[in-house]
């Protein structure tokens, strides 16, 4: 019988999505802190689902070093319901074991049974068919591949050895930190279950990151999941298969424009049909756009955010398209249009900085903008 | 158009139909006194275009006469379409209508439409702008109503007559555009570009301060922490190490032995203690010894020495005390010696005193007898002086020339007289020689005679001759010549100026004989008579009765006798000073004897002290002695060359209780420092301090970022403001171009090269320029305010005419202030202006506005004559 278990990381618990903006009539950092806890449950539903005994946290099950006691409390109380699971907590890099010393030491006191600190790097019997060996993150930042340890850890003859780690396998700051890819292959293990990335990542058949069951980041543009894992006997390849936990969907689009485009249509081409309340969508525009576009992208967006958990409609990267009619719209002479011509003038001087540049530039679409109301 | 007529009815004061008519085109002056009507002409014109008939507010009201009644106005005007009678009547059936040539064009609200778009505009048309009420002239003056449609119409007018106006300013547009931007823009910061308190700006910034310093204050508590919980693994690897048994039993072993050591060391260090305790006995003993044999050597020699010593000061002293006793007898002998000599010096001194007090006296006789004849002629010289300062009269020198110079001006005078005087000569018949008498003398024979006066001649036989002399003679300087003469006579006493010669030919030689008698009393008494008396008085006389020695021999004497007993002083000090040596030397001896004789006695009593024990014995004794020490110190050395390291044993044993020591302490310390870790961990910890910064932190991210917006947004619309203001301020100048245009010929009339700033919201003037001088019009004076407003009226009259909307231009008392020079040029532009406008001015000014010209019109009654015209 294939032995059978949950991987997931990085739940990140008791984040406050404090950088979100939430509007005075709406609750988006609340909802977003709720998902985040809700995932227990959905981990262990799919647990059950998928006849999973255990599920493994590989890190960063908290979100910072020392969570409120109610965050741990009502944490360890969900996974205490899910009695029929144990939970396999690996401190990660944001509840590292020296940083989290007072968290690891309140689940050691208040965890339910069925919820196993992994504090030690030592192995740890999951039954009669697999070992865990874990490799517990001592400090926020290593300069030692966390994994190395895994190549001497023993087991016992016959079961399944499977690893548990947090970090990166590509070593982007050459602390010589990352994990070696095929750490299964040096430590001989059936599968290497790994935390940090917050996206789900095959490193190879036996390696992967699971990602985060709820993601919080515009970032890897889908719903969080779980992977529900089935091997079947040592030096056997797993079957991994990836579960969407994720009730919040993080996601960011591209909206390159170009003159004589119709901004506001190009805009609502892009926006999710349904299931606008849980999504998190921020718009990155590009390309040109001509100054009744933009007023018209801007009530665009104005008119859909509501609709959404969170809009953004990011426009730096948007150039103004200025034609005589435009500005005809302004004035056609008189002071209104000397003064739309002086700062078309500065908008496009290469003399100025980029940032005075940029002033000019919404000072002249907000004069279009107000010209425009007033002639309504 | 234009107003030709005005007819009135129970308007005010007229009860009775009035009228004025003949308005001509260009100037027209109705001039009357105050009280005749024309501000009520004024506003029945300002009613019956701009209110309706239908009205009763109380500018209508106003018009009604204080009888009752309804009043009535009706205006003949011509336009381009022809002449119409506008007629209006207010209260009692009430009415308005249009008439031309006699026939209806309109009436009622058809009639108030036709007048209303007659002049144009809403709100008063230009009627604010060129139609000017008495004590209006300011051009702010009025209600805010009024005001508001002044400004109306000048905003109005400036728009018409400027095709390009609108599109130049922005107009509305640009002033709406611009309240926008700074409605928004005050939304958060103020007029001097500071975050507006309690605006979003502000609490941008003042939300990232707060969260700076929270996540600050959060970072230091999360360091804390991890310093607690990093201190924390410290001290509880430290005490486990510090508490492990093997550690223990290994510091316990150590610090045995070291103490075992260091006993074994201690034990050699006191005997070795003890050999070096009789090492020192030994060398005392030797010492002893050795003191005692030297002690004895010494005593003998000593008591050998004072012996000798003593047998010699013994006979030292013997032989001062002779000599003394030999000083003594002289001292005796030297003492007399010299009070004999004192005596005979006293004596001495006796007969030089009285040899000299002879002597003075005898010399004194001489000198007493010079001083009394010196004293008996300055008495006399002194008498002399006085006789003559009392005889000093007459004339001084000066006087005496002062009235010769008189007496020859006289004499100029008389002889000028009777040179120019009638002169008679006689030449007597023979026999007849001084038969003419002028008085009682004849008159000269041959000699010509000047007559001066009037002066009778007698000649004898004859009669009386009156010659008289005629105006030559009528000289009055030989008497005024006389008169000072005789006034100067007559203050020295004298008749004559020969008199007042002598008198001071006579002064002259007192005086000398005053000044020869003060230089001989200077001469005999220069200090005064009184000094040679006290002189006088202290020379001695002569003791008659008295012996005197001879002088030089007395003074020999007493030489002599000084010589002697300065000699017998000197012998006496030198026998006392002799005898005073001798003495002390005897002493001393006596003392030295004494002394010597003391040492002597306390050698004997040592000898006999130690008497007992022989010098051989001690040297003995003190060989002995060295032996002993020797011995001794050979031993203590011995036993000090196998001693062990007392210091090093003891440092062991220090090291290893230190060891012991500290790790008591370290236990100690560290068990309640871990109980503090553990509650400071336990408080942070639960006080979830990473949680909260890091929500902070999230916090602060996203504050920084709503400022970095507001901020963006802030500059935006200052840049928006600033752009729009200035391409205002650059077409504003073109806005003006026109009115300044239309203005400027007029303000040169007064003032050549004056200019005018304006106010961009009231479209009026705001300051004047002249000279390169910019005054605010409301610090002119009341009469250059009162010009200027008019001048600017004119100007609009004339923009008004050029956009096709010709009214007249009605001036009610507008010239008030202004002085007779100025009020000329005024009327010169009053003139030039009326060249294509219709003006109607009404003043009460009636001799100065004498010389405006102008079409001259009267506010008269109806009469028969034109009562057909009245509607």
């Amino acid at each position: 019988m294939a032995f059978r278990f949950i991987h997931a990381s990085d739940l990140h618990i008791g984040r406050k999505f404090a950088n979100i903006p939430q509007p005075q009539d709406g609750n988006i950092r609340g909802r977003l802190m709720e998902a985040r806890h809700g995932a227990i449950g959905r981990l262990a539903s799919v647990a059950s689902d998928q006849g999973a005994a255990h599920v493994l946290l590989a890190g960063d099950t908290f979100d910072t070093a020392t969570p409120s006691s109610t965050v741990i409390r009502q944490a360890l109380a969900a996974m205490g319901e899910a009695s029929e699971v144990t939970w396999w907590l690996l401190p990660g890099n944001h509840d590292n074991l020296r940083d989290a010393e007072p968290l690891w030491e309140a689940i050691a006191r208040d965890a339910p049974p069925n919820v196993i600190a992994l504090t030690e790097a030592e192995p740890r019997d999951m039954g009669d068919a697999a070992t865990l060996l874990p490799c517990p993150v001592a400090f926020r930042s290593g300069a030692s591949d966390p994994s190395e340890r895994l190549v001497t850890m023993a087991s016992d003859e016959g079961k399944l050895r499977i690893g548990l780690a947090h970090g990166g396998v590509t070593d982007f700051t050459e602390s010589g930190a990352s994990i070696a890819p095929d750490r299964d292959r040096t430590a001989r293990l059936d599968y290497l279950a790994l935390g940090d990335w917050h996206g789900r990542m095959v490193v190879s058949d036996r390696v992967h990151y699971s990602g985060t069951p709820e993601q919080d980041r515009f970032k890897h543009d889908r719903r969080g999941v779980c992977l529900a894992v089935s091997i079947e006997g040592p030096g056997i390849p797993p079957q991994v298969e990836g579960v969407e936990t994720g009730t919040f969907l993080w996601v960011e689009r591209d909206l390159p424009l170009h003159s004589r485009q119709d901004a506001a249509a190009a805009l609502r081409a892009i926006l999710p049909e349904t299931g606008r309340r849980d999504v998190l969508l921020r718009v990155a525009v590009t390309g040109w756009a001509a100054l009744p576009d933009q007023v018209d992208l801007q009530r665009a967006a104005h008119r859909c955010a509501p609709d959404f958990a969170h809009f953004e409609l990011k426009t730096d990267l948007l150039r103004t398209q200025y034609e005589a009619a435009d500005l005809d719209d302004i004035d056609r002479g008189g002071a209104l249009r000397l003064a739309a011509d002086a700062l078309m003038e500065e908008a496009g001087a290469d003399a100025l900085s980029e940032e005075d540049r940029a002033v000019a530039a919404d000072a002249l679409a907000r004069l279009y903008s107000y010209v425009r109301e007033a002639a309504k | 158009m234009k107003i030709r007529a005005v007819s009135l009815n129970n308007v005010r004061r007229f009860t009775h139909p009035a009228r004025v008519d003949q308005v001509a085109d260009g100037l027209n002056v109705l001039c009357e006194p105050n009280e005749e009507g024309k501000s009520t002409l004024f506003d029945a014109i300002q009613a019956l275009f701009f209110k309706p008939h239908g009205s009763r507010d109380k500018e209508v009201s106003s018009l009604r006469p204080h009888v009752g009644g309804a009043p009535e106005v009706s205006v003949e005007v011509e336009t381009e379409d022809g002449r119409f009678i506008l007629a209006k009547r207010w209260f009692q059936k009430p009415f308005a209508t249009v008439h031309r040539d006699g026939g209806l064009v309109a009436q009622s609200d058809e009639a108030e439409a036709w007048i209303g778009t007659l002049l144009g505009g809403d709100a008063g048309g230009p009627s604010g702008l060129i139609w000017v009420r008495q004590g209006m002239t300011d051009l702010t003056a009025g209600s805010k109503k009024e005001q508001d449609a002044a400004l109306e119409a000048r905003r109005d007018l400036m728009t018409s007559v400027g095709a390009e106006v609108e599109a130049m300013t922005g107009g509305r547009r640009m002033d709406a555009a611009l309240a926008r931007c700074r409605e928004e823009l005050a939304n958060y910061a103020t007029a001097t570009g500071r975050p507006r308190a309690n605006g979003p700006w502000k609490e941008a910034q003042d939300r990232v301060e707060e969260l700076a310093l929270r996540r600050n204050g959060l970072a230091t508590t999360a360091q804390d922490l991890h310093d607690a919980l990093a201190e924390r693994k410290r001290a509880r690897r430290d005490l486990r190490e510090l508490e492990a048994p093997e550690a223990a039993q290994e510091r316990r072993e150590r610090l045995e032995a070291a103490r075992t050591a260091h006993a074994a060391a201690e034990r050699h260090a006191e005997k070795l203690e003890a050999e070096a305790r009789k090492v020192e006995m030994a060398r005392l003993t030797m010492d002893a010894a050795r003191t005692r044999l030297e002690s004895l050597h010494a005593t003998l020699t000593e008591q050998s020495e004072a012996t000798r010593l003593v047998a010699d000061a013994e006979a030292d002293a013997k032989e001062q005390q002779e000599l003394l006793e030999q000083q003594r007898t002289s001292r005796d002998e030297a003492d007399r010696a010299f009070q004999a000599a004192e005596a005979a010096l006293k004596d001495a001194e006796r007969g030089n005193a009285l040899a000299l007090r002879a002597k003075a006296a005898l010399d004194g006789a001489d000198r007493r007898k010079e001083l009394s004849e010196r004293i008996a002629q300055a008495e006399r010289a002194r008498s002399t002086m006085e006789a003559a300062a009392a005889a000093r009269r007459g004339p001084d020198a000066e006087t005496l020339r002062r009235i010769e110079a008189l007496a020859a001006a006289h004499a100029a005078a008389v002889a000028a007289r009777n040179a120019s005087a009638t002169q008679v000569v006689a030449r007597y018949a023979e026999g007849r020689e001084g038969a003419i008498r002028d008085g009682d003398a004849p008159l000269p024979a041959g000699k010509p005679v000047p007559l001066a006066r009037i002066t009778h001649l007698m000649i004898k036989g004859v009669g009386e001759l009156e010659v008289r002399p005629g105006e030559a003679g009528d000289d009055h300087s030989v008497e005024a010549a006389a008169e000072k003469l005789r006034k100067a006579l007559g203050e020295v006493d004298a008749d004559d100026f020969d008199d007042a010669r002598a008198a001071a030919d006579v002064r002259a030689k007192t005086e000398r004989r005053h000044d020869e008698a003060a230089a001989v009393l200077a001469s005999l008494a220069p200090d005064s008579i009184d000094a040679l008396r006290d002189a006088l008085g202290r020379i001695p006389e002569l003791e008659e009765d008295c012996e005197a020695p001879d002088p030089e021999e007395a003074e020999a004497a007493l030489d002599r006798a000084r010589e002697a007993r300065e000699a017998a002083r000197l012998a006496r000090e030198t026998a006392m000073e002799r005898f005073s040596d001798l003495r002390n030397a005897a002493s001393r001896a006596e003392a030295t004897l004494a002394s010597l004789r003391d040492r002597l006695a306390r050698a004997e009593a040592a000898l006999a002290k130690s008497g007992e024990v022989s010098e051989d014995d001690l040297a003995t004794e003190a060989r002995q002695a060295v032996d002993v020490h020797e011995a001794a110190k050979a031993a203590h050395e011995e036993k000090a060359r196998n001693a062990p390291d007392l210091a090093g044993t003891g440092a062991v044993v220090n090291r290893a209780e230190s060891v012991e020591q500290q790790a008591r302490d370290e236990i100690t310390r560290l068990k309640p420092l871990l109980a503090r870790l553990d509650e400071r961990i336990g408080r942070s910890a639960g006080d979830a301090v990473e949680e909260r910064l890091a929500e902070t932190e999230q916090e602060l991210e996203a504050a920084e970022g709503t400022l970095a917006r507001i901020e963006h947004e802030v500059a935006v619309l200052t840049r928006l403001e600033k752009a729009l203001e200035a391409s205002r301020n650059e077409a504003r100048e073109r806005y003006f171009e026109p009115i300044a245009k239309e203005l400027k010929p007029l303000l040169h009339l007064l003032w050549p090269d004056a200019e005018l700033t304006w106010g961009e919201e009231s479209l009026l003037p705001d300051k004047l320029v002249r000279n390169g001088q910019s005054e605010p019009i409301d610090i002119l004076s009341g009469g250059t305010q009162e010009q200027i407003a008019l001048l600017v009226r004119l100007a609009f009259a004339r923009m008004l005419a050029a956009s096709g909307r010709k009214a007249p231009v009605i001036l009610d008392d507008a010239l008030v202030f202004t002085d007779d020079d100025r009020i000329e040029r005024m009327f010169d532009a009053l003139h030039r202006q009326a060249g294509d406008l219709q003006i109607i001015v009404l003043t009460c000014r009636q001799r100065a506005f004498r010389e405006l010209g102008g079409k001259a019109l009267r506010l008269e009654p109806v009469t028969a004559a034109n009562e057909t015209e009245v509607c």
